[in-house]
């Protein structure tokens, strides 16, 4: 049974005709990694908004289609989302980086010793422990991004929506996000994620979505990243894009492991 | 006991009731008693000198520093009272500004907004007006961050903050619009970040860390009413 459901989903910012997306249909399963991608005004962070349920009911708008999300209500085994900019996330309501990954837990009422253990254990997931008792205000991009992060995985969502999560952090910092994002779904969360970081999907997506003007092009394997026509987008990976401008022929590898083993044949 | 132990709503009481009294009770004594007792609560052991200053050190350094802002802080309105008034309503109105400066500056630096939060979510206030207080003092090192983005951002493209007068309100001209708008563009944002993190009206959170409010703060807090209460009503009988 799919955790998250959209069914030929439109939906219209306010004072806009065009829509931002149009009779879109996509289906998480528990424990699935979906990808979305494409080129600026895609329409997947608009998708992410829509299957947080902040978008018409927060963000204003018009929407057509349904959304259905089989959770546990709002926060504790509900929708956690992840904005691209860190800076605006922080709650304003907390003064230590451990009170600011509490802050959502606090807000679903849950007993202290509780709090005490997912805000633990996120800090640690995200390794950031050692920031636990430093003013949100004072840290870098790369820090605040983990510490949003560890703020909505310390809520223990059942749907996760990421959008561009490793946008601030540096190589080291966005392995331990992929590598989270893969645990995490390994434990049964739903996990969708805009990014453009491409070259992560192979090992991190179960599945790929190609969105363009607000319409799925495309829904595949994440090999889906090595097709010509994704290629022409600029969407490939970029072992799959040396590849293709090398001409080396179709079909492109995905990942330097595949590269090497076409290389060597 | 030390300030810093108090009940942040201990603290609040007694920081309005001192410049409550300082107006209440008849000039030119009243204000000098109630301004003393401010400027010796700016030593309390315990004060750091946080909004009012940068760094802080064990003993009485840290009070000294709060001491000094709070006096900086009120000599520019003893200058201007002078300009305007005689002497005695100088005096009169000017130590009662500075029991309202010094009283406000002590529970500044005595006070982490975070306890107070706490202390505000534990009694039961409603999570939005908690939130308003919170926001409001998050927002001054926040907003001192992005303004030095800024003045660096334009900076590197030649508009220096230093210089004349002239200069430097130009700076502060370009610095106000782009201050202004980009926190406005993100109350969106914020607004959005609050919902999925169950910040909603109705919501029952939490509190992490509620301080401890004792029977005696209680009753000491009630006493501190009372008694503005009562110099209230013997200074309008005193005067009739």
């Amino acid at each position: 049974m799919a955790r998250l459901t959209l069914e030929r989903v439109s939906f219209w910012y306010p004072a806009m005709g065009r829509p931002a997306l149009r009779d879109v249909s996509l289906a998480a399963a528990p424990g699935e990694v979906i990808a979305l991608v494409g080129n600026v005004g895609a329409g997947a962070s608009t998708l992410l908004l829509v299957a947080a349920d902040l978008a018409p009911r927060v963000v204003g708008g018009k929407i057509e289609g349904r959304v259905n999300f089989r959770g546990r209500g709002k926060g504790e085994g509900g929708r956690g989302i992840v904005l691209p900019t860190p800076w605006t996330q922080l709650s304003g309501m907390a003064f230590t980086v451990w009170d600011e990954v509490a802050f959502g837990p606090a807000n679903l009422g849950w007993p202290r010793e509780r709090i005490a253990g997912a805000v633990d254990r996120s800090l640690a997931a995200l390794d950031i422990g050692a920031l636990a008792a430093r003013d949100p205000a004072t840290l870098s991009g790369g820090e605040l991004q983990r510490v949003v992060i560890a703020g909505i995985i310390a809520m223990e969502p059942a749907l996760l929506l990421l959008d561009e999560p490793t946008a601030e952090l540096d190589p080291e910092g966005a392995g331990l996000v992929w590598r989270l994002v893969r645990a995490l779904a390994g434990d049964g969360c739903s996990i969708v994620v805009a990014t453009s970081d491409l070259d992560a999907l192979p090992e991190v997506a179960d599945r790929v979505v190609w969105m363009e003007d607000g319409v799925v092009r495309r829904i595949g394997a994440p090999a889906l990243l090595a097709e010509e026509s994704v290629c022409e987008a600029g969407l490939a990976t970029t072992v799959a894009d040396v590849w293709r401008t090398a001409r080396l022929g179709a079909p492109y590898p995905l990942t330097v492991a595949q590269a090497e083993r076409r290389w060597r044949q | 006991m030390t300030g810093g132990r108090l009940h942040p709503f201990t603290l609040l009481a007694i920081a309005g009731t001192l410049p409550a009294l300082a107006w209440i009770l008849p000039a030119p004594a009243g204000g000098a008693v109630t301004t003393a007792v401010a400027l010796v609560l700016t030593l309390t052991p315990g004060a750091s000198p946080g909004l009012a200053g940068t760094g802080s050190s064990p003993g009485w350094r840290p009070g000294l520093v709060v001491l000094r802002t709070a006096v900086l802080t009120a000599a520019p309105f003893w200058l201007f009272l002078l300009l305007l008034h005689d002497v005695p309503s100088t005096i009169a109105i000017g130590l009662r500004l500075t029991t309202m400066i010094a009283s406000v500056v002590w529970v500044g630096a005595l006070l982490p907004p975070g306890r107070l939060v706490e202390a505000m979510v534990a009694a039961g206030w409603g999570v939005t007006a908690a939130y308003l207080f919170a926001a409001a003092l998050s927002a001054v090192p926040l907003l001192k961050a992005r303004a030095q983005r800024i003045v660096d951002a334009q900076r590197c493209r030649g508009l220096s903050p230093r210089g004349g007068l002239g200069r430097r309100l130009r700076a502060l001209r370009a610095l106000a619009l782009p201050l202004v708008l980009s926190v406005l563009h993100e109350v969106d944002e914020r607004a959005l970040a609050l919902e999925t993190r169950g910040f909603v009206p109705g919501a029952r959170r939490t509190p992490l860390a509620p301080p401890r409010d004792a029977t005696a703060e209680r009753v000491g807090r009630w006493l501190l009413l009372v008694g503005c209460a009562a110099a209230l009503a013997w200074r309008l009988a005193w005067r009739g």
